[in-house]
């Protein structure tokens, strides 16, 4: 193996001459671990790929909201990794990463028949998000789902807002940024404050309590519909710094607006780095600072992180956002690196990535977004250089006129083609 | 709506060298390969769908015309008049010129 090779050199070193397979072992089968593994089978000839996963399956948080509302099944997000082993020849290892050798280039998993050492040439972390508790409290998501991480956390959210009546309070949080998939928590507010209207609850009402100071994703899209679209049935509180929660009594105190004995508790913590990419040095909001052509960290550059886990160097202001649609794109760009570090060659710089989305508004309507990058220079925010990184090069945003059925359908067609492009 | 980009007649060539050597890696990736890549979100993996407008094996030169339309369309019109702009001219180039070569009923499957 040259796995040796591989820790000590930028990249590693060709393999044309190696005896065995190169081996590469991803752990996490969200968006950006099924990618990296489905591209590097495809790209790869005889790369050997070891997926690390612990459940069965993926539920996608992309469409979640629309569960959470009743109008997709839970079967609508779930992604099998039937297509990785069978189509792909991915093998998959259920369990979970307990521990990196990284010096010796093994990863330790467990698994329900003990634990299993798994060399390793390349290893890519996409393990998504993990969260940061309340400062004070007592927080249990089973109690007061945060429905970040889709499955059976979306299920009890589902459950929740069913059982709302007239005049009941659902009360949400927006996290600091960053967290994963910034238009997120406004639409949940949208699609939530749409089916209490639908179903005639009297009185009931959504109350935002956002972490930042502004609407952080499409501005203009969200803050038309808080204030026109939802008007009455949506109240934004911005700058609210969470300061407890209690599950028990689903009561949250922020430094804006306390709400006590809500019907619905709906804390979206602050996020970080997940899994056992937390135990990787960190940048100072929490995730994993990353080489933007391979997703190497500086420390062992055949170790990536990819997805919601990881900090693209960036413009200031212009980050790269955590989606499931960037993760896929990441992937394909370290996928493609760790191919020519086999081969012996630099990776391309010659990188763009991309992530769109929609955001239903209602039933019937969604809004779209946008946000593309290309490697190079990159800026503070007086325009000075401050290095190379994934530079922000669209004009911005969706402007809220394109709130249609249209966008809706083609919601549709879009995460039909990235479940399939990710998992198929 | 449309949107632009994918890849596979890399396949074919990873399966030619691994026949030659069952313990080598790919060849090297074509070029245009990984910016095309970041089409398939939307267009499905080599173009092939599911997903938006079909880009798989269509001329490079009309691609890339399209393409460029929508880059510069000063008032925007769909999603892809954003994504346009995501990428420099030779960029769009050398990725339409590998979309060029993939086949038109590509699936994604090997």
């Amino acid at each position: 193996m040259l796995g040796a090779a591989a820790a000590v050199s930028t990249l590693s070193k060709g393999v044309s001459a190696a005896t065995t397979a190169p081996r590469v072992v991803v752990v996490g089968g969200g968006f950006g671990g099924a990618t990296v593994a489905k591209y590097l089978r495809m790209w790869g000839g005889n790369v050997r790929v070891t997926l690390v996963e612990q459940y069965p399956a993926h539920h996608s948080c992309i469409l979640s909201n629309l569960v959470v509302t009743g109008a997709l099944g839970m079967s609508r997000i779930t992604l099998n990794y039937d297509a990785l082993r069978n189509r792909y020849g991915v093998t998959l290892l259920p369990g979970r990463a307990i521990a990196i050798n990284e010096a010796r280039n093994k990863l330790t998993v467990s698994t329900s028949t003990g634990n299993v050492v798994l060399p390793y040439d390349h290893l890519v972390l996409s393990p998504g998000i993990g969260f940061v508790p309340p400062p004070a409290g007592y927080w249990n998501p089973k109690l007061t789902p945060h429905a970040w991480r889709a499955g059976s956390q979306t299920t009890l959210l589902r459950n929740q807002l069913a059982a709302m009546r007239n005049d009941d309070v659902f009360v949400m949080t927006v996290p600091k940024s960053p967290y994963r998939c910034p238009p997120g928590p406004y639409e949940r507010a949208c699609v939530v404050a749409d089916y209490l209207k639908r179903k005639g609850r009297v009185g009931a009402k959504v109350i935002v309590l956002d972490a930042n100071d502004k609407i952080q994703a499409e501005p203009e899209a969200f803050g038309h519909a808080f204030s026109v679209t939802h008007a009455g049935y949506i109240e934004y509180y911005p700058n609210a710094t969470v300061q407890s929660v209690n599950s028990t009594t689903r009561s949250i105190v922020t430094s804006v607006k306390t709400v006590r004995n809500a019907k619905v508790l709906n804390y979206i913590p602050n996020q970080k780095a997940g899994g056992i990419a937390a135990e990787l040095a960190l940048s100072s909001s929490g995730f994993v600072p990353v080489n933007p052509l391979t997703y190497g960290i500086s420390s062992y550059p055949n170790i990536h992180v990819i997805g919601d886990a990881c900090a693209v160097p960036s413009s200031d202001g212009k980050a790269v956002p955590k989606s499931g649609h960037m993760a896929n794109a990441e992937a394909k760009v370290c996928a493609d690196a760790i191919i020519r570090s086999f081969l012996g060659e630099t990776p391309d710089q010659n990188i763009a990535t991309n992530s769109a989305c929609y955001s239903p508004i209602t039933n019937k309507t969604a809004s779209w977004l946008s946000a593309s990058f290309i490697y190079g220079d990159i800026y503070d925010l007086t325009g000075k250089v401050k290095g190379k990184g994934m530079h922000r090069v669209d004009l911005g945003e969706a402007p809220s006129d394109q709130i249609d059925a249209d966008s809706y359908a083609d919601m549709f067609t879009w995460s039909e083609s990235l479940f399939a492009d990710s998992f198929r | 709506m449309r949107k632009i980009c994918s890849p596979a007649f890399l396949i074919t060539a990873a399966l030619a060298v691994g026949s030659l050597a069952a313990t080598t890696v790919a060849a090297a990736p074509p070029a245009g390969q990984l910016l095309a890549s970041q089409c398939a979100q939307c267009h499905g993996t080599n173009g092939g769908g599911p997903g938006f407008d079909a880009i798989a094996g269509e001329s490079a030169d009309g691609l890339y015309d399209e393409l460029i339309e929508m880059k510069y369309r000063t008032q925007i019109e769909s999603i892809m008049d954003r994504q346009a702009r995501g990428y420099t001219d030779a960029q769009l180039y050398v990725l339409s010129s590998y979309l060029a070569t993939l086949p038109k009923s590509g699936s994604g499957e090997d």
